[in-house]
């Protein structure tokens, strides 16, 4: 079989994902240009030899509907030649792009591809294209609830304190105040400009220096009213009769942001990489996703990062860094929880509670920031995961060549 | 009773508030005798707004002008001189900011308008709660922007619409210019709110309606508002876009920035709320405005087109001296200059030999009564008719001041009728030929009058174009020019004037591309290629479609009559073979005849004629829209020059005018000289002589050319 490497990988910025946020201006198939033209910029490879492009987007209506992935890559002056198509699955969708072009690479069907990602948030709400999930039936017969009461309930079940969650926060916002001040992303992020070139959004915007345990443990908590007064925590019961009273701890401050931004990957053969003289910054190991119990929705990282190494022959050890969603506090914890894993190999620049969580993007957000982090310490085997809508999780295992 | 008046520190705004009615009256008084939109306005209104925000006991705002019009916009100096995107980024913001100031003030703001408010005026306008206007058709509203190659920018992409919705919005704004309103049509449009009948009448109204609304705020401001139907990313509005698009597209060939810009900004400004929308538009704004297309357009169609028609550097008569004019051959061309003549106040006489013609040219004159003098009552329109003597009698002509001969192009025939008619005039009499190539020195070798003999060359329909081009002879003297600007200017048309050689500049430039494009034909370029690689181009007409227009047989004719003139041009031999084939052994005459170039039914192209295909060769391995438009442009901007050198063209501008308003130029490119300094003069001369080497010998780099090249000159200063 033949190997998938990863070529370069560039993301944009990510923008408070709401009308007053730095991308609102931004429409989502530019966004996702951005960073499609800037990674044919720095590797300056004929768009025609590209022969499939796979970007991840979650909420395929208004702006974002018509498989934006194929305007985009027009849009980018990518030859019409490059074909390219939209993957939903869900929070995973960036990731599960990557790991699609990989696969064709492996497979040996295509030899360059461009995968990634795209989410503006504040332009196109998340649940508007509403769907199959909050359909009367499927709700009464498979039963799913907002995604805020599955991680508290997870929290619950973990015993996870309100405490535990605010503190992982605020690590976050410090790992990624510190790494942006480090310059750690200078080499991933593109700046978004007009087309005279003047900025719109230059860096992350999300971040808050100013972050304190103060700050964070005063924030109300976000499901709590919805769960008790609404009876939504009463549905989970169906699964997890034993759970009483769900204990209510995740905020705004300790769950994912709601962001605009977007990434693009180079994927290709190694063939092709010395046919067009690029160099390969790493090779894809395993890319796997499974599924979980879909109430509970939160845990899937658990079982597809078993499955990654397993797929890969690897032990939890061979990884050297780990980037797992930050989805909401208690699904990373509940990984370094389940693992027994030190938090300095895991989400070591930070992750979606600081930075922001760009739905279809973030998949490959995180395998940029982690090439990054890899590069950053010279470490040289990685893993991304991330929790899924509807019960699932995807990983890929990557190592520096 | 009003307790204060003052103006702003630089005087922009007078300042008066009421303390009865507690209403706040702006107005705007730039100095000029316009309120134009530059720093001072921005500054002053800026300060107008606060001391208006900071009167006890304030209920409302009215923004009045204390000029003629009401305000005309962005100050044009300002705007071409601006290459920093930047700057202009931030200036823009500022201004939009200002009239968003105005709309979330928190009392009403009624906008005055006692003038015509274009542009960034009347985006101003859009931004109070309330336009009321004089019902007077001679107040004109809208955003003509995108003539000048940029869209408006200080909301009106985005206002209009959520006024009176995307559809008529984006109308008014692609149309730029023409788009247009005059007030009462504008009232039905919903681009102003009321109509009054008198500026008191208006002060009334404005005074109640603040009453009526105190807590005014914008539809748009208001929670849950929507477009009116059908809404930018709505179902329903997704045929309308394509809609738009498809119309711009047909429109402008792609060859324009600012309509496909200004479709953008109506969609996606519509697709957030209007502060954010703001800055879309802004940046839209700011990237057309800074770039070559706007530079280019700007220069020709605002510079150049003024300069041309306040008559800067011509000479000026004391007296014109004209009452009666009279105008020889009653055509469609004659009829029609005879009406444009009464229209604007002179005595005319239609002259012409064949009943059927005067019959003919009487119709035509009632029939553009009926269309254009709309403004006119019944008895209005009877004077105006009453103004034209169509006749076959030669005895009327007497005492004419000036004669416009528009008979057939025969030197000959132009010299008798000279002669003849020539002792009936009164004296002092002008002798203008409306020839649109034979040399004005050899007509005048008919008259007793020489230094009284011009070039008075119009285009057709003389009703709607615009241009004059004026041909003085050899012995043509300075006052009859004068005098005949004085005619263009009470006749409102744009002149140019330029020197007398075959076919002068406009014709001259307009053969070389019809032949240019029979020559392409004949060299195998796919027909329906030509044609939209010159409108790809710019052109505003295929070179097929009006080469069938003006007739093939009147085009064959032409070059005959001008190998006289200019001898035989080689190079050109195949494409006119090609010529004198379609009209000597395949009948195909033009658009009158049904068959020319193209297929006609009932005066409908159908297509065109599939025989083209066995008179012309295969198809040449270099082809291509890019190709073909490049050649259809150089080979007019080669001719353009040659002009300049010969010194037909006296002024640079003159070329540029008539290019675009005469004949059609391309003008996204601001004109051929203009499309040569853009492209750089030693790149266009390398093109050319590329082009020589490759298609002929007629595209030879003139001599002028290759020195400007070699001395780093262009035809118009940089900016």
């Amino acid at each position: 079989m033949a190997e998938a490497y990863i070529f370069d990988a560039v993301r944009t910025p990510r923008g408070v994902g709401k009308d007053k946020g730095g991308l609102h201006t931004v429409r989502p198939v530019d966004l996702l240009g951005v960073a499609l033209k800037a990674l044919q910029r720095r590797n300056g490879f004929d768009t025609a030899e590209v022969e499939d492009m796979a970007m991840g987007c979650v909420t395929q209506t208004g702006e974002q509907g018509t498989c934006i992935a194929r305007f985009a890559g027009l849009e980018a002056g990518y030859h019409y030649k490059a074909p390219a198509y939209t993957v939903n699955r869900f929070c995973a969708s960036g990731l599960q792009a990557v790991n699609l072009a990989a696969a064709q690479v492996a497979a040996g069907w295509a030899d360059l591809v461009v995968a990634g990602g795209v989410e503006s948030m504040s332009r196109v709400k998340m649940g508007s294209d509403v769907g199959a999930m909050f359909d009367a039936a499927t709700q009464l017969r498979i039963g799913s609830v907002p995604q805020g009461i599955s991680a508290d309930l997870l929290a619950t079940l973990r015993g996870i304190s309100r405490d535990d969650v605010d503190r992982f926060a605020l690590q976050s916002q410090q790992r990624a105040v510190a790494a942006m001040e480090r310059g750690s992303f200078d080499r991933s992020v593109v700046p978004v400009r007009d087309e005279s070139g003047l900025p719109i959004l230059e860096k992350d915007e999300y971040p808050r220096p100013d972050s304190s345990l103060e700050g964070l443990s005063g924030l109300k908590a976000s499901f709590e009213m919805m769960g008790v007064q609404f009876g939504l925590d009463a549905m989970t019961r169906k699964v997890y009769p034993e759970v009483d009273r769900i204990n209510h701890v995740h905020t705004a401050g300790n769950s994912s942001g709601i962001v605009d931004g977007a990434a693009a990957l180079l994927l290709g053969s190694k063939e092709k990489g010395e046919a067009l003289g690029l160099k390969p910054r790493a090779r894809v190991v395993s890319a796997v996703s499974t599924g979980d119990e879909p109430l509970l929705m939160l845990t899937g990282p658990l079982p597809a990062t078993r499955l990654a190494l397993d797929k890969a022959g690897m032990q939890l050890s061979d990884v050297d860094l780990f980037e797992v969603n930050e989805a909401f506090a208690a699904v990373t914890l509940t990984y370094l929880q389940e693992f027994d894993l030190s938090d300095d190999r895991v989400n070591v620049n930070g992750g979606s509670i600081a930075l922001g969580h760009p739905l279809g993007a973030t998949g490959a957000v995180l395998l940029n920031t982690l090439l990054d982090v890899l590069e950053e310490q010279d470490k040289s085997v990685g893993l991304v995961t991330l929790c899924i809508g509807g019960g699932m999780g995807t990983a890929t295992i990557i190592e520096r060549v | 009773m009003t307790t204060e008046i003052k103006t702003t520190d630089n005087g922009a705004v007078q300042l008066a508030f009421d303390a009865d009615t507690g209403i706040a009256t702006l107005t705007m008084a730039m100095e000029g005798g316009h309120n134009k939109i530059n720093e001072s306005f921005g500054v002053g209104l800026e300060q107008a707004i606060g001391w208006a925000l900071a009167q006890e006991g304030l209920k409302g705002i009215i923004l009045a002008s204390a000029h003629r019009d009401w305000c005309v916009g962005a100050d044009i100096d300002m705007l071409y001189g601006e290459r920093d995107a930047a700057a202009l980024y931030e200036r823009v913001r500022r201004l939009q900011l200002g009239y968003r100031q105005l709309e979330t003030c928190g009392v009403p703001v009624v906008a005055a308008l006692t003038g015509s408010a274009l542009g960034g005026g009347y985006e101003l306008a859009l931004s109070c709660h309330r336009r009321i206007a004089l019902d007077d058709a001679r107040i004109q509203l809208g955003l003509p922007e995108v003539s000048l190659g940029v869209i408006p920018g200080a909301g009106g992409c985005l206002r209009l619409p959520r006024l009176i919705g995307v559809q008529p919005a984006m109308e008014i704004i692609a149309a730029g210019q023409m788009g247009l309103k005059r007030a009462p049509k504008a009232a039905a449009m919903g681009m102003v709110d009321e109509l009054c009948d008198g500026p008191e009448a208006l002060r009334a109204a404005a005074e109640k309606w603040i009453a009526d609304n105190p807590s005014a705020r914008q539809p748009w401001d208001e929670k849950g508002f929507s477009f009116p139907p059908p809404a930018p990313g709505t179902e329903a509005a997704r045929d309308l876009m394509t809609g738009v698009c498809a119309f711009i597209n047909k429109r402008t060939a792609g060859a324009y920035l600012a309509p496909q810009v200004a479709a953008r900004a109506v969609y996606e400004g519509g697709m957030i709320n209007i502060d954010r929308a703001l800055e879309v538009e802004a940046r839209l704004f700011v990237n057309l405005a800074v770039g070559d297309q706007c530079k280019d357009m700007i220069r020709t169609l605002w510079y150049h087109k003024n300069a041309a028609d306040k008559h800067e550097g011509l000479p000026h008569a004391e007296e014109q001296g004209i009452q009666k004019v009279g105008i020889l051959g009653a055509g469609m061309m004659g009829a029609a200059l005879g009406w444009v003549c009464a229209r604007s106040g002179y005595d005319v006489v239609l002259k012409d030999i064949k009943q059927e013609q005067v019959d003919a040219a009487r119709a035509h004159c009632e029939k553009l009564t009926a269309k254009g003098a709309k403004h006119l009552d019944d008895a209005g329109r009877a004077e105006l008719l009453g103004r034209i003597n169509v006749t076959l009698e030669l005895e009327d002509l007497r005492g004419c001041d000036l004669i416009i001969e528009a008979v057939f192009e025969d030197i000959g025939l132009k010299h008798r009728v000279t002669k003849e008619i020539e002792p009936l005039l009164a004296e002092d009499a002008i002798w203008a030929s409306n020839t649109s190539a034979l040399p004005i020195t050899d007509l005048a070798q008919a008259s007793a009058h020489p230094e009284r003999f011009i070039g008075l060359h119009f285009f057709s329909p003389v009703e709607k174009m615009p241009l004059l081009e004026i041909i003085t002879g050899e012995e043509t003297d300075e006052r009859t020019l004068g005098r005949c600007l004085a005619f263009t200017r009470q006749i409102k048309k744009t002149p140019i004037v330029v020197g007398d050689s075959y076919a002068f500049y406009t014709s001259r430039v307009f053969s070389s591309y019809l032949m240019e494009a029979v020559q392409l034909l004949a060299e195998g370029h796919e027909p329906a290629l030509i044609e939209w690689a010159a409108r790809a181009a710019g052109m505003v007409v295929g070179p097929l479609q009006v080469f069938d227009e003006v007739t093939l047989s009147l085009v064959r004719h032409a070059m005959e009559a001008g190998k006289e003139y200019v001898g035989d041009k080689p190079d050109y031999a195949p494409g006119a073979e090609l010529l004198c084939k379609l009209v000597d052994e395949h009948e195909r005459h033009g658009k009158a005849a049904g068959k020319g170039f193209y297929d006609y039914e009932g005066g409908k192209r159908r297509g065109f004629w599939p025989g083209l295909g066995d008179l012309t060769p295969e198809v040449p391995a270099e082809t291509g829209n890019e190709l073909l438009g490049q050649r259809l442009l150089m080979m007019q901007c080669c001719e353009a020059v040659r002009c300049v050198e010969e010194g037909v063209i006296k002024r640079p501008r003159d070329a540029e005018v008539g290019g675009i308003f005469g004949i059609g130029f391309a003008p996204n490119t601001g004109g051929p000289l203009s499309y040569l300094d853009r492209m750089g003069i030693p790149e266009a001369v390398e093109l050319l002589s590329t082009y020589a080497d490759k298609y002929g010998p007629r595209y030879t780099p003139p001599k002028l050319l290759v020195d400007m090249a070699e001395k780093g000159e262009t035809f118009f200063d940089k900016v």
